[in-house]
């Protein structure tokens, strides 16, 4: 076991965020470069106030027209993305691991807290999957790869709440939790996770073309 | 009257006196430590003297401390850890670190026993 463990929160870590952070630069560069060569005048559109203008527009819930339209949708992900990022970040068991190795520290959830966001976060997955299976429009655009995104998304939060109840074989399950999380950090740039960061650049596109080329609102 | 057993009470006194709170010492099976107050965790568990058996620890050195000289741990009375340990502080290792430094540093050296969360923080 201590083999194992030492293994996994050892190269494998270093592997997983490694690929997570060359990667993401890696992705932000060619996309970049991309835009460049193919697109060159749609870099001029660029607007930082308009771009900031749209991104916080549409932070707030409820706010674009889109948000309306599907209050279901709109809870669910705003619910999903907050706990999504909150919980690994701000977990005392995940705190405790950055003060071990690097010796920072920063706030922490109450366990209580991130149990509850842990669940809401698996809930979310399921009403996306059902979404995907249900409604037409999402039906259309589902492929593969879609279902497995969802799977690897889950799969840390379904392994980290059954490794901290500790149900099941409790051993088997911490470090299938942590293999799971970095393959889910590692696979962020290749996959459609990457709207983690590019995400921000097409929402300050579109926010710049319409506030900037248009004079419209983007929301 | 001869001193002889004046001096015989009063050695036997002195046995009890030292005696009596040696074994009234409850044996150790589980680390909560008042300290942290309001505990996010289940107490990890740990039987101090089988524990002691099992890895053969003869003294008290490899966990009770007074201090670090030199990069090593300077043997003294086993005083409880939050004495010298803040659970809050900026300067030297936190109780929480301490605890955790203190079994998992060894459990990784000597590749055996509990090294994650749940192993010692064990639900009832």
């Amino acid at each position: 076991m201590v083999e194992i463990y030492n293994f996994v929160v050892g190269p494998l870590a270093w592997v997983g965020w490694g690929i997570f952070v060359v990667g993401i630069i890696y992705k932000l560069i060619y996309m970049y470069s991309l835009a460049r060569a193919k697109d060159y005048s749609s870099l001029d559109y660029m607007s930082l106030p308009f771009s900031l203008r749209s991104i916080f527009v549409w932070s707030i819930p409820f706010y674009a027209t889109n948000w309306k339209r599907n209050p279901a949708m709109t809870v669910a992900t705003f619910l999903f993305h907050i706990c999504l990022i909150a919980v690994p970040v701000f977990l005392l068991a995940h705190v405790v691991l950055w003060q071990k190795f690097f010796g920072i520290t920063w706030a922490t959830l109450p366990d209580q807290a991130a149990d509850y966001m842990t669940l809401a976060v698996i809930a979310a997955c399921v009403f996306f999957g059902v979404r995907r299976a249900t409604d037409l429009r999402a039906r259309y655009v589902t492929s593969y790869k879609d279902w497995l995104i969802l799977i690897l998304v889950a799969s840390p939060f379904v392994t980290g709440f059954l490794a901290y109840h500790q149900i099941f074989n409790y051993k088997f399950m911490i470090i299938l939790h942590i293999v799971s999380g970095l393959a889910w950090l590692a696979l962020i740039p290749f996959t459609r996770l990457s709207h983690m960061f590019l995400g921000l650049f097409t929402r300050a596109y579109a926010g710049s073309e319409f506030g900037k080329v248009r004079h419209v609102k983007d929301w | 009257m001869s001193k002889k057993p004046m001096i015989l009470i009063l050695a036997a006194a002195a046995v009890l006196l030292f005696l009596l709170p040696a074994f009234s010492q409850e044996d150790i099976k589980q680390l909560a430590d008042p300290a942290f107050g309001q505990a996010q965790r289940p107490a990890a568990v740990f039987d101090h003297d089988a524990h002691n058996e099992k890895a053969a620890i003869d003294g008290c050195l490899p966990c009770h401390h007074q201090g670090v000289e030199e990069g090593r741990f300077v043997e003294g009375d086993p005083v409880k850890c939050a004495d010298c340990h803040e659970v809050k502080t900026a300067e030297g290792t936190p109780l929480m670190l301490a605890y955790h430094k203190q079994c998992e540093d060894c459990h990784l050296e000597k590749k055996k026993g509990p090294v994650t969360c749940g192993e010692c923080h064990k639900r009832p």
